[in-house]
C-alpha cells in the first residue's frame, strides 16, 4: 500500500484544527485558574461564542465584527461570573456551573432562527504556498488567522507567566492573595482581569467552532468540549505547553478514532469515542508525575474566595 | 538623618471589642522601640494601621511632621514605612527573586545587584532561584526583611518575629536588628516575648486591652515589672515541687524507628526511653529535628512495631490514637488549629471529637447533644477557658483559650500519660502560668508526662527528667537538677 505523503500531512492539518477550539479555551481557563480563580462556566461561554460569532456573521456579513463579537459575547457573559463570585463572593464552582448551564439555554434559544443556515467561508493564509514542500506545506499553510493564533498561543502563556510583571502578579495572586493584597496588589482587579480574558479567549474558541471547523449552528454543538478544555488545564497542572501536548493528543485520537470507525475496524464504538478522553488523561498524568511541580505549579488558592476585612 | 514617628489619638473599634482606644506615641530613629502586650493587646492592629492594612476610625500619624494618609500597603511602602508580619507575606510557589521583585520598580538585573549587596552587608546567604516553599522559617523572615530594606524605609516593623524561630536565628535577628537601627532605621518591636524585650529594645510601650498603659525605658524596668504591667495584675511565680519519684515504669519505649518516605522528614533511630509515673520527661531539641515525628509515633498517627511502646504493660505501638485512648493516654499535638482542633466546628464539637469508649456521647449512631454539651460547659469552668459560648466555632477562641480547651479536652478522661508537643507555643504570659500550673498539677496527681518542646526554659521548669532530640537521636536521659540552659544548647546542636 503507498501512502501519499500529503495526505499524511492532511491528516496531521486536521488534527491540529480540531485542537484550536481546545488550545483556545484551555489557555484561556488557565489564565483564570492561575489567579485563583475555578471557572466551570467554560462551556457555556464557548457556546455563546459560537452562537454569537455565527449570527452576527449572518446578519451583518461582517467576518471581522462576528470574530470580535464572539470575544465579546465571551467577555460579557464572563463579566456575569466575576461580579459574582469576586464582587458578590459566590461559591465558584456552583456560580461556574450556572454559566453553563445558562449559555446552553440561552444559545439555544437565539439559535433557533440560525438552524440551517449556511455557514461563510473563512479567508485563509498562504494558500498559494499550499503545494510547496511536501508532508509540511499542508500542515503549515493555507489556515485562518484563528489557527495560528492558537498555535502560537500556548507560547505566548507561558512567556507571559513566566517573564512579564504581570504574569508574576497573576501567578501571585493564585498564591496567596491575602499576601498579595497586604503587598498593594489590587486582587480583585486582577481576578476580574483574568476572568474576563478567560470568557475572550472562550468566546473565540466557540466562534472557531462555528464560523471556521463547521461553519453552521447546531445547537449544543461545543459537545462537551469545553469540560475537556478544563480537564486539560488540570491535568496539565496548568502548564500551558503540556495543554498543547493534551489538546494534540486529544485531537489526534478524535480524529483517528473517526477513520478507524469508517475503516471498519472491529472495536466496540463506544470504546473508540471513549478512548481520546481517557488516553489524553493517563497521558497528562503520566507526563505531569513530579509532585514537587505540581505542587510549585498549582494556585494554592483555586477556587476560594476572597474578601478583605477592614 | 533623624525619624520622628507620631501616632497620634488612634482609635479603631471593631464590633463589640476596641481594639485600639486612643493611643498615642512617639519614636525616633536611633532606638529600638518595644511595643508590649498579650495576645488581643491591640498591638497589631496599631501597627496594621502604620502598615496601611487597616484603616483606623480616628487618629492621625505623622511621619518627621508630615501627617500620613495610609488607606493602603502601597501608601506605607511609599512613605518609608517598612513592615515585616507576623504571618509571612510570601508567595509560597514563587521563587525568592520574584517575591522580590513584584512590587519593585526597578529593573532585573539592577534589582539582582541590588539584593546582593544588601544580602553581603548584612551576612544572609539565600539562593534567589529557589521557591520559597524549600526555605526555613528563618530564612523565610529574612527575604521579607530583604524585601523592606530594598525600599531603604524610613521605618522598620516587625510583628513577634522569631514565634517562628530557632534559639540561632532569633540571636542573628537580633544583631540584624542593631545594625539596622545603628544605620539610622527606626525599629518598632511587637512582642509578649520579655526576656527578647529586655535584650533587644531600648525603650518599650506597653498595652493591654486596646489601651496604652505604659511607656518607659528598659533600664529603668526588669521583667517582673513588665509582665506585671502587661497582665495588669501580679504573676504568680509557679515553681515545681520535685519529689522522689515512684520507679513504676508506665511506658517504655524500645529500639523504635521510623524511616519516613518524605524526604522533608526527619528518621527516628532507635529511640529507648521510659517514663516512671508522676514523672515528667522533657525532650528538648531545635525544631524540625524529629520532635513532630516522634509525637506522631507516640501518639498513634504513625503506627510502628507492636512490640516498640509498651504502655501500662500492654504492647500497643500498632495501635491508632482512639485505640491507645482506651489504654488512657492523652494527646495535645503542636498544631491548634490544624491537628487537635478544627477551626469551622463549635466548641462542643471538637470536644465530642474525642470520643473515648466510656463517654456516651453517642447513642445507636446518633449525637448525644445534651451530654456532650454539659460535658463541655465542665472543661470550660474546669480549666478556665474563657467563653460561656459552646457553640462559638473553635477558630474564634484565642490561643490560650483554644489550648486550655484542648488540655481541658484531653484531661477531663484522666488519662495515665499526657504527650503534648509545644504546649505555650504562642500563647501570652497569663496562658502560659495557667498550662504550667496545669501540667504541674497532673505530676502532682502521679500521672506522668512527656513534654515535647522547643523552649528549653519551660522544659527546665517542669520536667524531672530531659533528653534533646537531635537528627532523630535522642540524647541520654538526664536528671533535670543536673541540667543548665547551656548543656542543652550543646546537645541541641549536636554537640556533647
Amino acid at each position: 500500500m503507498i501512502i501519499d505523503i500529503n495526505f499524511v500531512g492532511l491528516i496531521i492539518a486536521s488534527i491540529m484544527a480540531s485542537a484550536v477550539p481546545l488550545i483556545l479555551a484551555s489557555c484561556g481557563e488557565l489564565i483564570t485558574e492561575r489567579s485563583g480563580v475555578l471557572n466551570l462556566g467554560v462551556e457555556g461561554m464557548m457556546i455563546i461564542g459560537a452562537i454569537s460569532g455565527f449570527a452576527l456573521m449572518t446578519v451583518t456579513g461582517s467576518l471581522i465584527i462576528a470574530v470580535f463579537g464572539a470575544m465579546l459575547a465571551g467577555v460579557l457573559i464572563s463579566t456575569i461570573f466575576a461580579f459574582l463570585t469576586q464582587t458578590l463572593i459566590t461559591n465558584h464552582v456552583a456560580t461556574g456551573l450556572a454559566l453553563t448551564i445558562f449559555g446552553i439555554g440561552i444559545s439555544a434559544m437565539i439559535g433557533k432562527n440560525f438552524v440551517g443556515i449556511p455557514g461563510k467561508e473563512f479567508p485563509v493564509l498562504f494558500e498559494s504556498l499550499k503545494d510547496t514542500i511536501p508532508l509540511l506545506s499542508p500542515i503549515l499553510f493555507g489556515h485562518s488567522v484563528v489557527f495560528y493564533f492558537a498555535f502560537a498561543l500556548p507560547f505566548t502563556t507561558s512567556y507571559f507567566l513566566k517573564k512579564t510583571k504581570i504574569g508574576l502578579i497573576v501567578r501571585a495572586v493564585g498564591d496567596s492573595p491575602e499576601s498579595a493584597s497586604n503587598q498593594g496588589i489590587n486582587v480583585k482587579l486582577v481576578r476580574y482581569a483574568c476572568i474576563l480574558y478567560g470568557g475572550a479567549m472562550c468566546g473565540l474558541a466557540g466562534a472557531y467552532l462555528s464560523m471556521i471547523y463547521t461553519p453552521q449552528w447546531i445547537e449544543n454543538m461545543t459537545g462537551g468540549r469545553g469540560w475537556i478544555a478544563l480537564a486539560l488545564v488540570v491535568f496539565s497542572t496548568w502548564n500551558p505547553i503540556k495543554i498543547l501536548i493534551g489538546a494534540m493528543i486529544f485531537g489526534g485520537l478524535t480524529i483517528i478514532q473517526f477513520h478507524m470507525q469508517a475503516i471498519g475496524v472491529r472495536i466496540p464504538v463506544q470504546f473508540l469515542t471513549a478512548l481520546p478522553y481517557i488516553v489524553t488523561i493517563i497521558v497528562l498524568v503520566v507526563i505531569s508525575r513530579d509532585s514537587r511541580k505540581i505542587r510549585l505549579s498549582t494556585p494554592s488558592s483555586l477556587g476560594k474566595s476572597f474578601y478583605k476585612d477592614n | 538623618m533623624n525619624t520622628n514617628l507620631k501616632i497620634s489619638n488612634v482609635t479603631k473599634i471593631y464590633p463589640g471589642c476596641v481594639a485600639n482606644d486612643n493611643v498615642s506615641l512617639e519614636f525616633n530613629s536611633g532606638k529600638i522601640y518595644a511595643l508590649l502586650g498579650e495576645n488581643g493587646a491591640g498591638k497589631s492592629t496599631l501597627v496594621k494601621i502604620l502598615s496601611g492594612v487597616i484603616i483606623p476610625d480616628e487618629g492621625k500619624i505623622y511621619l518627621n511632621e508630615n501627617n500620613l494618609k495610609l488607606n493602603s500597603p502601597l501608601d506605607a511602602k511609599k512613605n518609608d514605612i517598612g513592615m515585616v508580619f507576623q504571618h509571612f507575606n510570601l508567595f509560597e510557589t514563587l521563587s525568592v527573586f520574584e517575591n522580590l521583585i513584584i512590587d519593585s520598580d526597578e529593573q532585573r538585573e539592577g534589582l539582582r545587584e541590588k539584593i546582593d549587596s544588601i544580602m553581603s552587608k548584612y551576612n544572609f546567604s539565600i539562593d534567589l532561584d529557589i521557591p520559597v516553599l524549600n526555605l526555613s522559617a528563618g530564612q523565610k523572615q529574612k527575604v521579607e526583611i530583604i524585601r523592606c530594606l530594598i525600599r531603604s524605609p524610613k521605618v522598620l516593623i516587625m510583628d513577634e518575629p522569631t514565634s517562628v524561630l530557632t534559639e540561632q536565628e532569633t540571636s542573628e535577628l537580633f544583631l540584624s536588628l542593631k545594625k539596622f537601627s545603628e544605620e539610622g532605621i527606626l525599629i518598632i518591636y511587637i512582642t509578649h516575648k520579655l526576656k527578647e524585650v529586655m535584650e533587644l529594645c531600648d525603650e518599650v510601650a506597653v498595652m493591654r486591652r486596646g489601651k496604652l498603659v505604659s511607656v518607659s525605658e528598659i533600664k529603668n524596668e526588669n521583667i517582673e515589672t513588665l509582665a506585671n504591667k502587661m497582665v495588669g495584675q501580679n504573676l504568680k511565680n509557679i515553681k515545681k515541687k520535685k519529689e522522689k519519684n515512684s520507679s513504676d515504669k508506665l511506658i517504655n519505649i524500645t529500639n523504635l524507628n521510623f524511616i519516613s518516605e518524605d524526604p522533608f522528614e526527619t528518621n527516628l533511630s532507635d529511640i529507648n526511653f521510659s517514663v516512671n509515673r508522676g514523672e515528667c520527661l522533657g525532650i528538648a531539641g531545635i525544631s524540625g529535628n524529629g520532635q513532630s515525628e516522634l509525637f506522631q509515633v507516640l501518639s498513634g498517627e504513625i503506627i510502628s512495631d507492636k512490640n516498640s511502646i509498651e504502655f501500662n504493660k500492654n504492647y500497643i505501638g500498632d495501635l491508632n490514637p482512639q485505640e491507645r485512648r482506651e489504654y488512657l493516654m492523652a494527646f495535645s499535638p503542636e498544631d491548634r488549629l490544624e491537628q487537635a482542633a478544627i477551626p469551622q466546628m463549635a466548641i462542643f464539637e471538637n470536644v465530642a471529637l474525642n470520643n473515648y469508649k466510656s463517654s456516651n456521647f453517642f447513642n445507636n449512631g446518633l449525637i448525644n447533644e445534651n451530654k456532650i454539651k454539659e460535658h463541655s460547659k465542665k472543661i470550660i469552668s474546669d480549666f478556665n477557658v474563657n467563653t460561656d459560648n459552646i457553640e462559638l466555632k473553635s477558630q474564634f477562641l484565642s490561643g490560650g483559650n483554644l489550648q486550655k480547651l484542648i488540655i481541658g479536652r484531653e484531661l477531663i478522661t484522666s488519662p495515665d500519660l499526657l504527650i503534648c508537643f509545644n504546649p505555650t507555643w504562642g500563647l501570652d504570659v497569663g496562658a502560659i502560668n495557667y498550662i504550667h500550673e496545669t501540667l504541674i498539677k497532673i505530676n502532682e496527681q502521679n500521672k506522668s508526662i512527656i513534654l515535647i518542646s522547643t523552649d528549653t526554659d519551660e522544659l527546665l521548669k517542669l520536667s524531672d527528667k530531659i533528653s534533646v532530640i537531635h537528627k532523630g537521636k535522642l540524647s541520654k536521659i538526664m536528671d533535670a537538677d543536673e541540667v543548665t540552659s547551656e548543656k542543652l544548647g550543646i546537645l541541641m546542636g549536636g554537640g556533647n
